[in-house]
């Protein structure tokens, strides 16, 4: 079977319905053995210091790792870092598409990039639903688990967000991810409720490098109850949409902030959040999108920005730590 | 009660002594001299030799630093440093409302205060180029002391590099283009400001309290006065003490809230 990587969610229910294995380069790259090795073979093919960690990962995932037979590069709606690097990877021969979220968010626009995708794979639009039927079984799951997490208070921050990121690719094989996320539930519903008066904190921008910074958040007597862009990478909103095209239009990550501020608002609202931590990747257009945000949403926000992949460093502990110290007063 | 507030900084040691309320005694020590010459490390905690300081006894020690995870001083209670500076400061200028700008050692942090409390803060720490050991680096390539450097404010001299070691070959460049020393200096004092100037903006407020060591660059300040929109410029009496201090009336604040 054809694995199918790709640089950012796009709809994997064309992939699946093709046969294929959807690969989430993000992943693959974030749970590497020593996915620092992976920025420096990038590095030194020539990527700029200052420049996204993420697009270099996806690059040495691809070269350095193999196994992938065709990449889908979002060439718009991600940013042009990742137009950038297929231009790279087609350079050095790797058998690359391109995938564009129209920027108007067009229905019409979305359709045809959706249906390229599709022709190129030798699918129909309409053959996806039925794998769409199947997903969206597992997609409920997701939101039950985001449920325990919010409503519930058993579901930690991390499983929260590990679970939710995972379902970009359903870690290629969405029988054995309903499995697994069967008994993670079960076993997570016989918990006792985490215990009230910690401050409830809102992860929004692009999942972390830095992958300790949930449990660092709950050592500072605090718990993440929303993932913003994971949540998003769930398609919760879409779920029993037949429309494939009006799930990727739901997906607010690709387009512009003000959906994203909405959808943010209303969680904030709903899960009764006390802070939110906004994070950007370190040399990414999204920091500029913090000017925004700070203005827009009515509980106080802490900005926080990764770089290289490991944990936390010292200065965004402090922060975090003092922020939350903020929140107790 | 006798309570000592230590703010183990990256270039200075700040110690402040309360008792029954009020600050007795107050020491600033070279902080590798510092561990070099008063403490021990055992078991990741760091033990004063207080014997050797000969500060006399307390009751109480409170400690801060550059984050809580990297001060580990025995038998001492820990708070985080924005915190500190925040008591510190409403304690020693009696406001309760201003923002709060301290530039230290290795970095520079705007905190807001509304009501005697911190409500939001933004720090700058990833930029050796806003903070005390700039301006140290600068003096030395102009040969000339920090007490000389401080005193520099006018007609400055563009210093562009947007880091600081890069801004050591600008400034010798400038000084090869024959500039004199008063306006070398003015130029490192300004280019600090301009640095800070974005962040403690993000903040207004009628009242700036301006704290840590470099609240003693006169340049500095006369800058803030100038172009910045405050309306009260406060410099407490004992700038570089104010984490110290802090500790000490943070805990006195809040055994009283328990009592």
């Amino acid at each position: 079977m054809k694995r199918i990587g790709f640089t950012t969610s796009i709809p994997v229910e064309v992939i699946f319905t093709a046969g294929a294995i959807p690969v989430d380069l993000n992943n693959i790259f974030i749970t590497n053995d020593d996915p620092g090795r992976l920025i420096e073979v990038a590095e030194n093919a020539g990527f700029p210091r200052s420049t996204c960690a993420w697009i270099k990962g996806i690059y040495s995932v691809i070269m350095d790792g193999g196994g992938i037979d065709t990449l889908i590069g979002v060439v718009e709606g991600d940013c042009s870092n990742a137009r950038a690097l297929v231009e790279v990877l087609e350079q050095k021969g790797v058998d690359c598409i391109s995938f564009s979220y129209p920027n108007s968010r067009s229905y019409d626009q979305l359709k045809k990039e959706i249906a390229k995708l599709c022709s190129y794979f030798g699918v129909e639009l309409e053959d996806c639903i039925k794998v769409k039927k199947e997903l969206d079984r597992i997609r409920k799951r997701l939101i039950y688990l985001d449920e325990l997490t919010w409503k519930h208070n058993k579901a930690t921050g991390f499983e929260n967000h590990i679970w939710q990121v995972s379902s970009s690719d359903f870690n290629g094989d969405y029988i054995s991810f309903e499995k697994e996320l069967n008994e993670k539930i079960a076993s997570i519903e016989k918990r006792a409720p985490k215990i009230e008066g910690k401050k409830r904190i809102g992860y929004i921008g692009v999942p972390p490098i830095n992958g300790d910074i949930y449990d660092f958040v709950k050592s500072q007597n605090a718990r993440v109850v929303y993932n913003e862009v994971q949540r998003q990478f769930t398609m919760a909103d879409s779920v029993g949409i037949q429309d494939v095209v009006e799930v990727y239009r739901n997906f607010t990550y690709p387009y512009n902030l003000r959906g994203r501020l909405l959808d943010i608002k209303g969680q904030i609202s709903k899960r009764k959040i006390d802070g939110i931590i906004h994070y950007a990747q370190a040399f990414c257009f999204r920091g500029i999108e913090d000017i925004v945000i700070r203005k827009e949403l009515n509980v106080p926000v802490l900005t926080i920005e990764g770089d290289r992949p490991g944990n936390l460093d010292q200065r965004t502990k402090l922060r975090i730590e003092a922020f939350i110290d903020m929140l107790d007063q | 009660m006798r309570i000592l507030g230590i703010d183990l900084g990256s270039r200075a040691v700040k110690l402040a002594l309360f008792e029954e309320e009020r600050l007795v005694e107050s020491r600033i020590y070279d902080t590798a001299v510092f561990y070099r010459d008063y403490c021990t490390n055992t078991n990741q905690k760091i033990s004063i030799d207080f014997g050797r300081l000969e500060f006399g006894g307390f009751d109480k020690i409170v400690s801060t630093g550059y984050g809580r995870n990297n001060v580990n001083v025995e038998n001492a209670l820990v708070i985080v440093e924005l915190k500190a500076h925040t008591f510190g400061a409403v304690w020693q200028t009696g406001l309760e409302n201003f923002t709060l700008l301290d530039i230290g050692g290795q970095d520079s942090k705007v905190i807001s205060v509304k009501n005697s409390r911190m409500v939001d803060m933004v720090l700058n720490d990833k930029c050796a180029a806003s903070c005390g050991r700039y301006l140290e680096n600068m003096a030395g390539v102009l040969g000339i002391g920090l007490d000389e450097l401080v005193r520099h404010h006018k007609n400055p001299v563009e210093l562009s590099s947007t880091c600081a070691v890069f801004g050591e070959s600008e400034l010798i460049g400038k000084i090869s283009e024959g500039y004199g020393i008063g306006e070398l200096a003015a130029g490192v004092n300004y280019s600090l400001f301009k640095r800070v100037k974005p962040i403690v903006e993000r903040f207004p407020d009628d009242n700036l309290v301006v704290s840590g060591g470099v609240a003693r660059n006169e340049a500095l300040v006369s800058y803030i006065r100038k172009e910045l929109g405050f309306k009260q410029i406060v410099i407490p009496e004992r700038p570089q003490l104010n984490g110290a201090i802090g500790c000490c009336t943070y805990y006195i604040a809040t055994s009283r809230k328990k009592s």
